[in-house]
């Protein structure tokens, strides 16, 4: 078990450094750099920008050298834990990012729990009573709600929270809470706004949830030993819960590997239409205006949570279900 | 020799005597009308505690007085905040072309009067005295003198880690640097050999061209000011490399992301970013009062909130904003305007200085030469503007509201001529078709589509910035029409980037963006729009580069109007008397209008402002325009109050 954590973690290694240098080399495709999309931004606006400012910016911010260079440099800031520095906001990306991440993993774990929280009865009814009017009619639900774009509904949610109760437009909380240390008022505010994103992601998560449930569940309820529980006189609730609902819990756990990515690109298109100030968006205007580093760092943080989460879920699985065989593959 | 006095209201201000001069014995001298300054209210428990002190020691000795009915606007009472929505963190920096206090600013006239200073000479356009506000301080108290000017000339613009480039290109006339002069503590001159037109406007811009910057507080972050010890451990603490991003970092005027930097400004920033909402406070100091002696600005504080730009039109529609223009654009009106009674605010359609909404821009630098030959024939221009019904746009996409005109001077304008605005714009087919036949381009392919010489059927790809659907719109209208001479449309959206890449190359045919900037053009408009003078101006690019490069990238004005363009704009330049000016840009104006390089389709399409109920002395119509003005900047939102 140690030695496949250990070769999994060094397998890591070559891994991330593959997908930092493609994504880095990906990000300066486009034609220009984070200057030219300012200078491009500014002109437009008819504000000047003086051009032997531009040629020290260029220096100063490193532009001027070449693409191994810019990507050698901040991988060796990297490594030291100094993820470099945001054009855009003139700071270092640590501290821009620092700030969005407590919201974006509240937003996360809400959705998450939104969506476990509906799916799990749902999917428990449906396999229990498969083909039945109920089944029909709570999968027509769960398909709706994946086939909605979010973005609609999210305008929708918006517009009626907005009518009805008077919520503020966008963001996780009232204005007047932005600046203000966290407080009994702000979080109530937090949870006044958070309501819509979560039902607007959750929504599209849990058709899909439902159905791997439904039909994990479906698997278990036809094999023996459920038979044979039930034939041996063992009440129909006890026999559904005890033993096959666990074998069917594996989506769940496998979930998780998902879920950590999500942290940090989840949802970004609700969350751009919502004005949330998670990391999605950020991502989003890094790429968008070429911000090199902070970009980089996100695609960097992305792909580390992805193949961590990976790992955790395959691990947390065979604890979980002895059937599964770490490392079986090199076994043999 | 021409001796110009730009007093404005300077003199009658000096009678406003301040007590400090008062105290200093020239009593006698007051008038009785003298207005005694009074003070915020916001602000009276800091001064009874003795952290600031009242209210004529904060003012300079002669404040600057508004003429605030003259304006068309009433006196107001302190207090209220204003809130508004931003696009980006980066855009905070728009408070400062808001507060707009400058050296010499326009008013909503369009005439130059002194701001900051208390007037100004200017010698035959070269030789220009500033005279400073004796008593005149920043806003953390300071004195602010002629030593914050000699700062930023000698020790910022002439430093060369600070500025390794050299100076700001703005205070450069043909490569010539100003000789500064320091007359004494209130007095600087600034002196070229040769005349320097575009200095006041340079001054009183949106982005303004900054002569001084807070010494007081720079010279910590200075090498050659500050202890090297305290200044190492700054840098260290700071993260930056050296002594010089230091600088550079704090010592943006513009931008207003440094909390702690002293500014002349209404309002001043109190919020570090990174944030999602900053607050602006007002500024203790500031040199301008109303006629009864309130210490403006009325307003306390200034809010902006950071929201996506898809979401400010419904969250300024729910009330949000108390006065919002910046992500309005006009299709947003009739949703706004819905909830206008709900959520108690005012919706108000302002001018803006756009020569036209849309605008064409032929290529005259294309790569493909056939293209090139084409788009370089007048008379293929005229055939193309003759062919685009614009009463039809206006009446379908801006409900009838835009106008239809090429892309020149406004009506607001003194150089506006109804008959160029008008010309080549009526919609002529059968004059645009006999100009087609006349060039040659007689062949028609089976789709009724012209020929191109090399036989290409005439398909123009006209570039977009993907930005805004209306151009879209417009173009497939154009299309339209376009089709009845046998010419071909076909949009090509993109990045603003790529956009931009493929003009520059040559790659795009034609491309559509805004008309000009500024077209409200006065003799003192500096006439970089009416020149192929930078690289920007979509119709020449290639020519623009040439002449921003010194000949070292791009190709040469190798037309006739390109060069007669480039000769006027020497003329602006040199010139010494106004009516000179005026020539030269009305001649330019001319020359557009003839050769139609680009073919502007309608103007007068409104900026929607949302005015909350309650905010006074918003004009309910205005001129929405950047430079000159500094959008509400000229007109002055210091004196806007809350009922």
């Amino acid at each position: 078990m140690l030695a496949y954590v250990a070769r999994r973690l060094l397998i890591m290694i070559p891994t991330l450094l593959a997908i930092s240098a493609i994504s880095f080399a990906i990000i300066e495709l486009p034609p220009g750099d984070y200057l030219s999309t300012m200078i491009a931004e500014q002109e437009a606006r008819g504000e000047g920008v003086d051009q032997g400012r531009v040629a020290w910016l260029r220096e100063q911010y490193g532009l001027d050298k070449s693409l191994v260079e810019r990507y050698a440099m901040w991988l060796g800031g990297v490594v030291q834990g100094d993820f470099g520095y945001s054009f855009e906001y003139r700071m270092p990306v640590t501290e821009v990012v620092g700030d969005r991440l407590f919201l974006t993993i509240l937003l996360t774990f809400a959705t998450t729990l939104f969506i476990w929280v509906v799916s799990f009865p749902i999917a428990i009814y449906s396999a229990t009573h498969q083909y039945s009017v109920g089944d029909y009619g709570l999968t027509f639900l769960g398909f709706l709600g994946l086939a909605t774009p979010n973005f609609l509904l999210a305008l929708v949610l918006l517009y009626f929270a907005n009518v009805q109760f008077g919520t503020s437009i966008g963001g996780l909380m009232d204005p007047q809470y932005l600046d203000q240390p966290m407080s009994w008022a702000k979080f109530l505010s937090v949870l006044e706004h958070l309501w819509v994103p979560v039902i607007v992601i959750g929504t599209s998560g849990t058709a899909a949830m439902i159905r791997r449930l439904r039909a994990n569940l479906l698997d278990e309820l036809q094999k023996q030993y459920y038979v044979t529980a039930l034939a041996k006189g063992l009440g129909p609730r006890k026999a559904l819960l005890k033993y096959p609902l666990r074998m069917a819990l594996n989506p769940f756990i496998a979930d998780i590997g998902s879920i950590l990515p999500q942290l940090i690109s989840g949802a970004t298109i609700v969350a751009v239409v919502l004005g949330l100030p998670t990391a999605g968006p950020l991502l989003l205007s890094a790429l968008q205006s070429q911000d090199m580093y902070l970009a980089g760092s996100f695609v960097l943080w992305l792909a580390v949570l992805t193949v961590v989460g990976v790992l955790l879920s395959d691990l947390l699985l065979a604890v979980l279900d002895p059937r599964i065989r770490l490392g079986g593959g090199t076994a043999r | 020799m021409r001796r110009m006095f730009i007093h404005g209201i300077g003199a009658r201000a000096r009678r406003v005597l301040a007590p400090a001069i008062l105290a200093a014995g020239l009593a006698a001298a007051a008038p009785a009308w003298a207005v005694e300054p009074v003070d915020t209210p916001s602000l009276a428990p800091r001064v009874e505690a003795g952290a600031l002190p009242p209210v004529a020691e904060r003012l300079p000795d002669t404040p600057l007085v508004v003429d605030i009915a003259g304006r068309g606007g009433e006196i107001g009472e302190h207090g209220g905040s204003w809130n508004w929505l931003a696009r980006r963190a980066k855009d905070i920096r728009i408070m400062n072309v808001y507060g707009y206090a400058r050296l010499v600013g326009w008013t909503p006239d369009f005439e130059l009067v002194p701001d900051i200073l208390e007037s100004i000479e200017v010698e035959d356009d070269r030789i220009f005295t500033l005279h400073l506000r004796p008593g005149h301080k920043w806003s953390d108290g300071a004195p602010f003198t002629t030593e914050d000017f000699r700062y930023e000339w000698f020790d910022v613009q002439l430093n060369e880690d600070l500025h390794p480039y050299g100076p700001d290109t703005r205070l450069l006339v043909d490569g010539e640097r100003p000789e500064v002069t320091v007359v004494d503590e209130h007095t600087i001159r600034y002196e070229w050999s040769k005349p320097n037109p575009e200095l006041l406007p340079a001054l009183a811009g949106a982005t303004p061209l900054y002569l001084y910057a807070p010494a007081h507080y720079l010279e910590q972050f200075h090498e050659d000011f500050a202890d090297p010890e305290e200044l190492g451990e700054i840098v260290e603490e700071s993260g930056y490399q050296d002594w010089i991003a230091v600088h550079i970092v704090n010592s943006d005027l513009y931008d207003a992301d440094n909390p702690d930097l002293p500014t002349l400004q209404p309002w001043v920033n109190t919020t570090d970013p990174p944030s999602e909402r900053f607050v602006f406070a007002r500024n203790p100091y500031f040199h301008r009062i109303d006629a009864e002696g309130r210490q403006l600005p009325y307003l306390d504080d200034a809010v902006v909130t950071i929201a996506d730009s898809s979401l400010i039109p419904a969250k300024t529609g729910s009330g949000e904003s108390d006065l919002q223009s910046r992500s309005l654009r006009f299709d947003n009106i009739t949703f706004l305007k819905e909830g206008a009674e709900r959520h108690g605010y005012d919706v108000r359609l302002w001018d803006t200085a756009l020569g036209a909404e849309i605008a064409l821009y032929p290529n005259l630098n294309a790569a493909d030469p056939v293209w090139r030959e084409l788009n370089r024939d007048v008379r293929f221009r005229r055939a193309l503007s003759l062919a685009i019904n614009r009463q039809e746009i206006s009446d379908i996409i801006y409900f009838g509201l835009a106008r239809p005109s090429n892309n020149t001077a406004l009506p607001a304008s003194p150089l506006h001529d109804p008959e160029r605005s008008a010309l080549y714009t009526g919609y002529d087919l059968d004059r645009a078709n006999a100009l087609l036949d006349e060039i040659g381009l007689t062949e028609r392919n089976n789709e009724g589509l012209r020929l191109l010489p090399d036989g290409r059927p005439l398909e123009i790809i006209v570039q977009t910035a993907g930005e805004r659907t209306v151009e879209i719109d417009v173009l497939q209208l154009i299309a339209d029409s376009w089709k009845e001479i046998g010419v071909g449309l076909f949009p090509s959206p993109s990045s603003r980037e790529v956009f931009r890449q493929r003009v520059y190359s040559g790659e795009a045919v034609m491309s559509v963006w805004y008309g000009r900037d500024n077209a409200i053009f006065t003799a003192s408009t500096v006439p970089i729009e009416l020149a192929p003078v930078d690289q920007a101006q979509l119709q020449y690019p290639a020519w623009g580069q040439w002449v921003q490069t010194n000949g070292e990238a791009g190709t040469p004005p190798d037309m006739p109007f390109g060069e007669r363009l480039m000769a006027l704009y020497t003329t602006w330049r040199t010139a010494t008397s106004d009516e000179d000016r005026r020539a030269a840009i009305d001649e330019m104006l001319d020359i557009h209008a003839e050769e139609v390089d680009t073919i502007g389709v309608v103007e007068g399409v409104p900026q929607p402002v949302v005015v909350t109920n309650g905010l006074r002395n918003v004009p309910d119509k205005g001129v929405y325009s950047w430079d000159p003005g500094a959008h509400f900047g000229m007109y002055r939102p210091d004196t806007f109050w809350k009922e």
